[in-house]
């Protein structure tokens, strides 16, 4: 049956099948591919352009990064220490969610975007530690509202700063590129 | 192209397009995408993604381990021991590893509720809970009134083994306003038979106290009954009393005896298990005890002098001359330990047994010894063991309900109707309370008979303190603070009565003073401060409390445990008769406890789902009979029999286990729930409905003294069981499969 198949592709017709066939897959998995690399949507179209402009550091909203494990995102109260000065919070309807968040009582629900598999252990603190800027894994936030991942978080990724910033040191090289200091 | 082209290959063709389309868009970060939710307000303590510690107390059962809980961001995650408390030195055992599923269960009570009596409490088919019909301000008015509107005698307080910061709450209203002082039970300690150990101690050294074995630093322990790496006293601490018995450095190799007619998972542990007759433990300990003085060539104490060696043996079971290999061992070793306990108490001569026992102790001179026997150490500001009612006592409790006597009833921590044997009628003397108020946190039997239900938050939400009764050799405390704010609608016994006692004014006010639970613990704590060799000291009371907090309680650097005086113990007459068998039936009954399930762990899944120790069945309950009997009797594992007794009768699957003797049946106590959540109710049987009303001269529950008859139904009821479903022996299931 599969033999008759084949036969029957090797014709013209077979041949265009294939062609329209194919070309419904790859534009398919085209569009698959592209879904995954949009940034998901957020309860608030919050702007990191405005923030930053503003001169607020990334540290005060999320202050985790230097401590911990996780940066963190910052509570309502947070939000709310300087937009309950703000008027426009309480019109725009951008502002909206946080509005009715914080009125309401229920916590926001965002959807971070920079992360890595369960199986990773990252740790903010010892990055920051070793002088390494927000701007360099996620990208300026100058230019974005929603945040956006810039790269793909993979190990390759991850061992190519860990090799270069080992550099000629061995002993450094051996402790940033075992298996046990993300994987534990 | 259609008879080409056939629905498999269509099939084919379309599942690889699925599984491409899947691999592509699953490789991306939207599959791993999720949702977080930040606090509304940053606890300041809190850093995202770092977990905080609370160290508190277990309640799950009265020992009073310590714990270290793990919280993430206002969530209790996982349960430690806490290494610094002196009683369980980090280690818990998986009852308190549960409690989180307490905390979390789906079937606790959300609020206060006002119900008709023998109401469901939860819908039977959805376990959909009762929804809370009353505000905290109608509770605490109700508790006032129920205080204020009747004479102090017609109040009483039934409470549980823990927490004591509640009882000793409860006691205070008591003594300053003359209702009947709190009455505190638990199934635990009747199982246990605390009241045998302690009077036959009291008996043969006159100090009264509840004695602790010192398992670690013995040689030899030789152990009649008591289930210590199980259930009995305070199985945490026992249980590395074991561990220092088999692999201390400093010694050698301990050995370990236990004399039981079934092979529990203690016996299990033992390198030698001497299955005797129930009712001649007396027997052989008093033999054991005269050929051992013959063979160290001594006189004969008179405690022994009755004992004939050649009857133990014929009657227990034991040939003579494994007696005389026992006595040998006990003889010869310079750390030979003798612990009585669990069911060979619980029979009518259960205080022979305790004093022949202990008798057996003082010939082995182990007193105040390392790895002899001790005193417990009285709990900080105790002068006495306070232990818990014996089953006699409750009996004349449960009288005085039935005749009237008590207007009103509270109840907290306790769930008698299960708890103790339906042929106590509990349940039925509840009828005779006009109130019954009830502070449970989860509907449970005795809360569902109950008029209110003003329930108290789940331990882990919860303040108050522990005394440690038995364990360590320090006086210790041990603390417990919420790990996590309380989720349900939920509210402090301690501060409900603190409440209803202002509400009710007068001397009630007068009596509890205080602002809220917090403060009152403060009250009790506080006078710690000017304790000597404690293992922390502050100057003031703020920076007191927040170690007591930090620390999980408060104990002592030195050992507080008293040294029993032998004085003429062994002279003391100690009666040899066998003990005396209720019921007409052919085979003796022996309830135990199931180490996970116990009175209260039947509503955790975790504890359902953990195979028993030496059967491996789980979710359900079982007659262990041997082998040999069930092949006599026809019965096949998964037989459902009915067991028959003076008492009552129960249904139950067999499982034939080769560890047990011929002539006896033993059945786990855990299960058997008419309410108490979805995971509990409806769940096997409870063998103390087999248990008639019998007492032994110290007022414990003669529970292992009841004869029982076999009745074959014919029906089968598959247990589940970790090991093969072919059991442990495998043959003879051919036809059946």
């Amino acid at each position: 049956m599969i033999k008759r198949l084949f036969d029957w592709l090797k014709q013209p017709l077979g041949m265009i099948a294939v062609g329209i066939a194919f070309l419904a897959l790859f534009s398919l998995a085209a569009y698959g591919i592209s879904l995954t690399q949009q940034p998901p949507a957020q309860p608030v179209q919050f702007t990191h352009k405005l923030h930053v402009s503003f001169g607020i550091q990334c540290l005060y909203c999320h202050p985790g990064a230097a401590k911990g494990p996780a940066a963190g995102i910052p509570s309502q109260e947070k939000c709310w220490g300087c937009h309950n000065q703000i008027q426009k919070t309480m019109t725009s309807e951008l502002l909206k969610p946080l509005k009715d968040s914080v009125l309401s009582g229920t916590p926001l629900q965002w959807v971070p975007v920079a992360q890595v598999p369960d199986f990773v252990q990252f740790n903010h603190r010892a990055h920051v530690a070793a002088g390494k800027n927000c701007e360099e894994c996620h990208g300026d936030m100058t230019q974005v509202t929603i945040a956006e991942n810039p790269q793909v978080m993979n190990m390759g990724w991850c061992l190519n700063c860990h090799t270069e910033t080992a550099g000629e040191n061995h002993e450094l090289l051996v402790k940033l590129t075992d298996c046990g200091t993300c994987h534990y | 192209m259609s008879n080409k082209f056939s629905r498999r290959d269509f099939l084919k063709l379309a599942g690889v397009g699925a599984a491409t389309t899947a691999i592509l868009t699953g490789c991306g970060p939207a599959s791993r995408y999720v949702k977080r939710e930040p606090y509304m307000q940053m606890p300041e303590y809190t850093y995202n993604g770092q977990s905080t510690y609370y160290a508190t107390t277990c309640r799950e059962c009265a020992a009073g381990c310590g714990l270290v809980v793990r919280t993430s961001q206002g969530r209790a995650i996982k349960v430690e021991g806490n290494a610094n408390n002196p009683l369980n030195l980090g280690k818990t055992c998986a009852r308190g590893q549960a409690a989180l599923q307490g905390l979390y269960n789906p079937n606790r009570v959300r609020g206060p509720i006002k119900h008709a009596r023998s109401e469901r409490l939860y819908d039977a088919v959805t376990f959909e809970d009762a929804s809370a019909n009353l505000d905290w301000d109608a509770a605490t008015q109700a508790v006032a009134d129920a205080l204020k509107n009747n004479k102090p005698e017609e109040i009483a307080f039934l409470m549980g083994m823990a927490p004591d910061h509640l009882f000793d709450l409860a006691a205070d209203l008591a003594a300053a306003t003359g209702i009947n002082a709190p009455v505190r039970f638990g199934a635990l300690g009747m199982y246990e038979s605390r009241a045998t150990l302690s009077k036959a101690a009291e008996n043969l050294f006159g100090q009264s106290g509840l004695p602790l074995f010192d398992v670690g630093g013995a040689q030899v322990v030789f152990s009649f009954g008591a289930n210590f790496l199980e259930t009995w006293l305070s199985p945490v601490s026992y249980t590395r009393g074991f561990a220092g018995l088999r692999q201390a450095q400093t010694k050698m190799r301990g050995t370990l005896v236990q004399f039981e007619s079934r092979m529990s998972a203690t016996a299990s542990k033992a390198d030698e298990w001497l299955p005797l007759r129930p009712g001649t433990e007396a027997l052989v300990a008093l033999a054991i005890g005269k050929l051992a003085a013959e063979l160290r060539g001594v006189t004969i104490p008179h405690a022994f002098a009755t004992a004939d060696p050649a009857e133990a043996a014929e009657k227990s079971g034991i040939e003579l001359a494994t007696l005389e290999h026992l006595a040998e061992t006990f003889a010869g070793s310079e750390g030979a330990l003798a612990i009585p306990g669990g069911s060979a108490l619980g029979q009518s001569n259960g205080l022979a047994v305790a004093e022949a026992v202990l008798a057996l102790n003082a010939f082995a001179a182990n007193f105040g010894k390392p790895g002899g026997v001790f005193f417990s150490a009285f709990a900080p500001s105790q002068t006495k063991y306070q232990g818990p009612v014996s089953a006699q006592e409750m009996q004349e409790f449960t009288q005085k309900m039935a005749d009237g006597k008590f207007k009103v009833l509270f109840v907290h921590g306790v769930n008698p109707v299960f708890e103790l044997p339906a042929s106590f009628g509990f349940k039925e003397a509840l009828k005779g309370v006009g109130q019954v108020i009830s502070f449970a946190t989860f509907p449970d039997e005795t809360a569902q008979e109950a008029d209110y239900i003003f329930p108290d938050h789940h331990s882990l939400e919860s303040w108050g303190y522990q005394r440690v009764a038995t364990g360590p050799a320090q006086s210790v405390l041990s603390g417990a603070q919420p790990v996590v704010s309380p989720f349900y609608d939920t509210r402090a016994t301690a501060d409900v009565l603190i409440a209803a006692a202002q509400l009710a004014g007068g001397e009630f006010a007068a009596a509890l003073p205080f602002k809220d639970e917090v403060e009152f613990l403060q009250s009790k704590v506080a006078p710690l401060m000017n304790e000597a060799d404690g293992f922390y000291s502050a100057a003031d009371l703020n920076t007191f409390m927040a170690y007591f907090q930090q620390y999980g309680g408060w104990w002592k650097t030195s050992d507080g445990r008293a040294v029993p005086v032998p004085g003429d113990a062994l002279n003391h007459a100690i009666s040899a008769e066998e003990a005396a068998f209720a019921g007409e039936g052919e085979f003796f009954l022996l309830p135990f406890v199931s180490p996970t399930l116990a009175e209260a762990g039947a509503n955790k899944p975790w504890l359902q789902e953990l195979p028993d120790s030496t059967t491996t069945v789980m979710w359900n309950t079982w007659a262990e009979i041997n082998p040999e009997t069930a092949h006599e009797l026809g019965l096949e594992d998964d037989d459902v029999v009915k067991i028959v007794s003076e008492a009552g009768a129960v249904e139950v699957p067999v499982y034939r286990y080769p560890a047990i003797r011929p002539d006896t049946i033993a059945i786990p106590f855990g299960q058997g729930h008419t309410a108490y959540g979805q995971y509990a109710e409806g769940r096997g049987v409870n063998p103390a409905d087999l248990i008639a009303r019998h007492f032994n001269e110290a007022g414990d529950l003669a529970f292992a003294g009841v004869k029982v008859k076999i009745e074959k139904t014919g029906r089968k009821q598959p247990l589940s069981r970790m090991e093969s479903i072919m059991g442990v022996y495998g043959a003879g299931l051919g036809e059946e499969q």
